[in-house]
Order: structure tokens, then sequence, then C-alpha cells
């Protein structure tokens, strides 16, 4: 019997100390889990959202805040600019407005509104579930939940009246748009209403003649996006230029690394509690076997071997709880993400708890680490365990 | 000689002030011999008996194990002779309560790497020789307290040792229990097997040859039957 086997022999032994240890390590380890899923999650989450637009250089006239920021001048001759770089794969220009939108049916009210204006050759930073994008200037495309809040399908009018629009002080007079597709935008909430336009089109419900003005430029890259970004800062160094990964490096230095900060204490929490609950156990556990070690050694089992089958315990204990840890983990993750989501203005394709194959490496890592920590005392209590005078105690005893 | 012991001595460092616990003696153990070692408790039978199966070592003096000293040797050196040389027997059997008497007296042959149809034979071989072959698959909380012994007594034998030690083994049974083993320990004795018992039970003791009586840690008296 090796000591793997002989370890599994102790735990089946004390069933009800065994199913504790399990247990413990699979709640503590369903929490570690949770937390590497967290710590990493919205920045993973993020990057798809921003890699779903098709762009990864995104360029403005300045720091965007809060709002849309300031408009580039003549964007859609930079875009055509930028294209010709040869490094770029194509760039789009993107004007966003405030609106308020209704639909033919006087029963159902007008809903507030944001929507997109998108000029230049390159596709649309939306996926297109049915329809077509617009290409005339007084075509529209919405998501589910204009298409539902509005009561239109495609093919609908809905009646487009700008409230805010940069470059324009005055509120223009309403347009009438056709709906020619129901699409996706990556960063839509769960109640937002979002149109998408052409540059032309929406230029006209700002009731401006400018089509070519536009808060950013989105490019493509052929692959080497920092290569790109660089030929466009030659090219305009007047323009803020941001690829996905430095907006994501911007973002982790801001809010984002709250959750890393918050995951990195409850990770060390939560190990720390592994780590205790699994030496206390062992510790328990060997101190009630005392004279049947010291007989084991007696019997000419060597210390290497007594100490193996202590190591054995506490690496079933926590790979078992260990196993199950991580299913129970993705069940939470479910749970808390849905509880997250339900703050305002969240995206309705934005996690806060992704999977990620670096997460599991690392929880592995942490609790078997954490199996050869616990086990050290108990590991070297069996290694110092007098033979002659524990089997004395035990008789006297 | 198996085990020869030249004027050892064990000395134990407690906080009231070192305590002697085996003082000065000098014996041997051949092939065959049967030894009883008895005395007033704390007279160091069972030191001297630790120190003769290579579990403790002295703190001076010599001890010899088929020519080789035991104080010299490391302490995985020491596991191994006893794995492959010696027997023990404990007043408690300290049987594995998890493993049924089979897998008890099994466990010692897997850990010298006896192949597994070897230690099946033996295994079988053994709890017929003690008589509990129907009861190789009941754990010890079903076994009497004469049965766990057998079936210590058979994990003692598992890896054929030259030298079987067993320390107070009636210590625990009634003295009919008590007789059986000591039957069982003749057989052993008798089938070649070298035997040193520490006992406090007269009737136990008169089986050995050899009878060595211990005094504040010395060797009083020695006599033979």
């Amino acid at each position: 019997m090796n000591a793997l086997a002989y370890a599994w022999r102790s735990l089946v032994r004390q069933p009800a100390r065994a199913v504790l240890g399990v247990l413990g390590v699979a709640a503590v380890g369903a929490l570690l889990f949770d937390m590497l899923l967290l710590s990493e999650g919205l920045v993973l989450s993020m990057r798809d959202l921003l890699d779903r637009t098709g762009y990864d250089i995104r360029v403005t006239a300045g720091d965007p805040g809060r709002d849309a920021g300031p408009l580039i001048d003549e964007a859609a001759a930079v875009a055509a600019a930028v294209s010709a770089q040869p490094s770029v794969r194509s760039a789009i220009t993107v004007r966003l407005a405030d609106a308020r939108l209704a639909g033919a049916s006087s029963a159902v009210r007008p809903r507030r509104a944001f929507l997109q204006g998108i000029g230049g050759e390159g596709g649309r930073p939306w996926t297109r579930r049915r329809g077509r994008d617009p290409m005339g200037t007084l075509e529209v495309v919405l998501n589910d939940e204009g298409v539902r809040a509005l009561g239109v399908e495609i093919g609908s009018e809905v009646t487009v009246s700008v409230s805010s629009c940069s470059g324009n002080e005055e509120a223009p007079p309403p347009v009438t748009f056709r709906v020619v597709g129901v699409v996706t935008f990556p960063f839509d909430s769960p109640d937002d209403i979002t149109a998408g336009l052409t540059a032309a089109g929406l230029a006209d419900a700002c009731g401006t003649d400018d089509h070519g003005v536009a808060h950013a430029v989105m490019v493509a890259s052929r692959g080497d996006a920092a290569r790109a970004a660089a030929d466009i800062s030659t090219l305009r160094p007047d323009l803020r230029v941001l690829t996905t990964d430095e907006a994501l490096g911007a973002f982790q230095e801001q809010g984002f690394s709250y959750f890393r900060q918050i995951s990195t204490v409850l990770t060390t929490v939560t190990v720390s509690f592994a780590l205790l609950l699994i030496a206390v156990l062992l510790t328990v556990s060997v101190n009630q076997r005392l004279g049947e070690i010291a007989a084991l050694r007696a019997l000419g089992f060597s210390r290497r071997r007594v100490v193996a089958d202590v190591l054995c315990e506490s690496a079933l204990t926590v790979g078992i709880g260990g196993g199950l840890s991580l299913p129970l983990g993705a069940l939470l993750a479910v749970w808390l993400d849905s509880i997250l989501k339900r703050m305002p203005e969240i995206p309705t394709e934005l996690h806060f708890f992704v999977y990620h194959s670096d997460a599991l490496l690392v929880h592995v890592s942490l609790l078997a680490a954490t199996a050869l920590l616990a086990a050290l005392y108990p590991m070297a209590t069996v290694a110092r365990l007098p033979i002659a005078a524990t089997l004395r105690n035990e008789v006297v005893s | 000689m198996i085990v020869r012991a030249d004027d050892i001595s064990r000395v134990f460092a407690m906080p009231a002030g070192p305590v002697v616990a085996v003082r000065n003696v000098s014996l041997g153990i051949g092939p065959g011999d049967y030894v009883a070692i008895s005395g007033p408790s704390g007279c160091g039978k069972s030191t001297l008996l630790h120190m003769l199966g290579c579990v403790d070592t002295p703190s001076s003096g010599t001890l010899l194990f088929d020519q080789h000293d035991v104080s010299c040797m490391s302490d995985y050196a020491r596991s191994l002779v006893r794995l492959r040389h010696i027997g023990f027997v404990f007043q408690r059997f300290f049987l594995l309560p998890m493993l049924t008497a089979w897998e008890n007296v099994e466990l010692p042959q897997a850990e010298a790497g006896v192949p597994r149809s070897e230690r099946r034979a033996r295994t079988g071989e053994l709890l017929a020789y003690v008589g509990l072959a129907s009861r190789a698959d009941h754990r010890p909380s079903q076994l009497s307290g004469g049965e766990m012994q057998r079936v210590a007594i058979a994990r003692a034998l598992a890896n054929r040792p030259r030298l079987v030690l067993a320390d107070e083994p009636t210590g625990e049974l009634d003295r009919s229990t008590g007789q059986q083993i000591a039957a069982l320990l003749d057989r052993i004795n008798a089938d070649g097997t070298a035997l040193v018992i520490v006992t406090h039970d007269s009737a136990l003791a008169e089986h050995a040859r050899r009878l060595l009586t211990m005094r504040d840690g010395r060797v009083e008296e020695e006599g033979g039957r």
C-alpha cells in the first residue's frame, strides 16, 4: 500500500473529519477561484467588447472624459488620410448625439436614445442581427430595446429629435428615418436605446450640413496596432491616439484597479483560511494517531514514508476539495456577476467574472502550495516523532 | 550473534536532571534465543528493548546489530534494519484501524517491496499460522484482544525477521488469552526466530530459556531453564 492509498484510507477512516476538510476547501477554493476570475474579469470583458467593434485604435481630439469629448474637424479627411497608411486596414468616423425617438404609434411615448453616426467605408461598430446597415441618409438601425420600446420593426418609421448635438446649440427640428436593421451595440445597457445612422444622417438630424465632423476616428490596424498608432500620431500629432491595449491600461490604472485590489485582499484571506483549516485538521489527525505512527516507524517505516503519508493526506483533501471548488466557483461567479450587473449603466455584455486559463493555473498553484504549507507542521511533527518515547507514553496513558 | 550490547547505557535529559534508564548492560541475542526481561515498572526494560530493536540508540557503550554499530547508522538505515530483520509486538497492538487483518499483515511487506504475489501467499500463510485465516477481512474493531494480538504477531513476522521483540505482549489480555499468545510465541521461537519479551507476567517469562531481571537500569540477575 503506497502513501497515497494509505492516506486515502486514513481519510475514509474518519469520514466526518474528511468531509469537513473537503467541504471547507471546496468553499474556500470556490471563493478563491471567483476572486481570480474577478481580478482580470472586467478588463478581459472590456477588451472583448472593444474587440467586437472590429477596431483596435481610437483617435480623438482630446480626453473624452464623461461626455463624448470635443469634435475632430474634418474627421472624414482624417479617416481617409489614416486609411491610406500602410499599417492601417480601414478607418471610420463616429459622431455621437443624444436624442428622443418616437415610433409611428402615438400610444408609445418617445424614448431617450443614443445616436451613433458612422462615416467611411469600414465595417460598422455593431453586430447586425437582422436587416441591413443604413446606407441612405434617412435610414437607421436600432438595438433590440429600441425596437421593443418604440414598437417598431424593419420598414417602420421613427422620428428622431436630437436634444444634444455638438456643433449646434439650437434644438433642430425632428427628422423621420426608416428602420432598416436590428443590431447589437457592444456597450448597450439593458434599458438603453441606441440607434446607428450614417454620418450624413446624423448631420441631418443635428440640423447641420457638416457631414465631416466626428467625435472619434476608429481605426483597424493590419495586425500591429502599436505601429499603426505610431504612424497616425506622426501623421496627426495634434490628435490623441489610443490603442485598445493603451485604453485598457488606462482603465486598469483608474477604476478597474479597485477590483484587482479587492480581489488580491480576498484571495489572501481565503488562502490563509484554507491553510489554517487544513493545518488544524491534519494536526489533529496526526496527534490522534501518534501511537500508530510510532508503531509504524518501529516496524521499519522510514521517516520519509510517514511524512509522505501526511503530505498525501493533505494533497487528497485539498485535491478533492479543489476539484469541487471549480464547478462551485463557476456557479457562484454566475450568481455574483448577475448581482453586480444590476448596477446602473453596466453594459449588458460586460462581465465581472470571466474565465481565463491563467486563473485556473493560479488557482491550482495556490491550492497546491496551500496543501504543502498546511502539511508542513504536521509533517514536521511526524518527522521529529521520538519513536521510543511515544510508544512508552502511549502505554502509560 | 544477531545483536550484541556491550556496556550500553541510556540517559534521558529531563528538566529535573538526567535520568539513567539503562546502566552498563551487556548481553547478546543469538539465532533461536528466547529471552524474557522482567523487573519492576520504570526499571528500564522497555528502554533496553527499544535499543535492542534499533528504535533507540545508547547514550554510551556499543550496540552491534549483525556486527554493525547501530549508533553509526542513519535513521533510514535503522529503519531498514527494523523493516527487514526485526519484528515488533506491542502491548496495545497498534494495528491500523482502517485496515483489515489481511492488510495489516501485508503492509510491512509492501513497504519492504515484496512482490504482490509473494505478499498474498505470505499473508495467507501467516494468518493461518496464527489461526485467523477466517478473520482476514475483519478490521481490528471487529476482533477480540487476543485476536488483535495474534494479527500483530503475524504482522511482526511478515518480513521473516530474525528477531522478534515483544513489549508486554499479554499486558492487555486475560490469563487464558495470554496463555494462547504465550503458546504462539513458543511456536515462533521453535520455528527458529529469536525472541525477546519484556513482561511482568511470570507465567509468560517462564516460557523463555533466559530470564533477565532488571532493577534501576541494571541487569541484576540472569537465569535460565
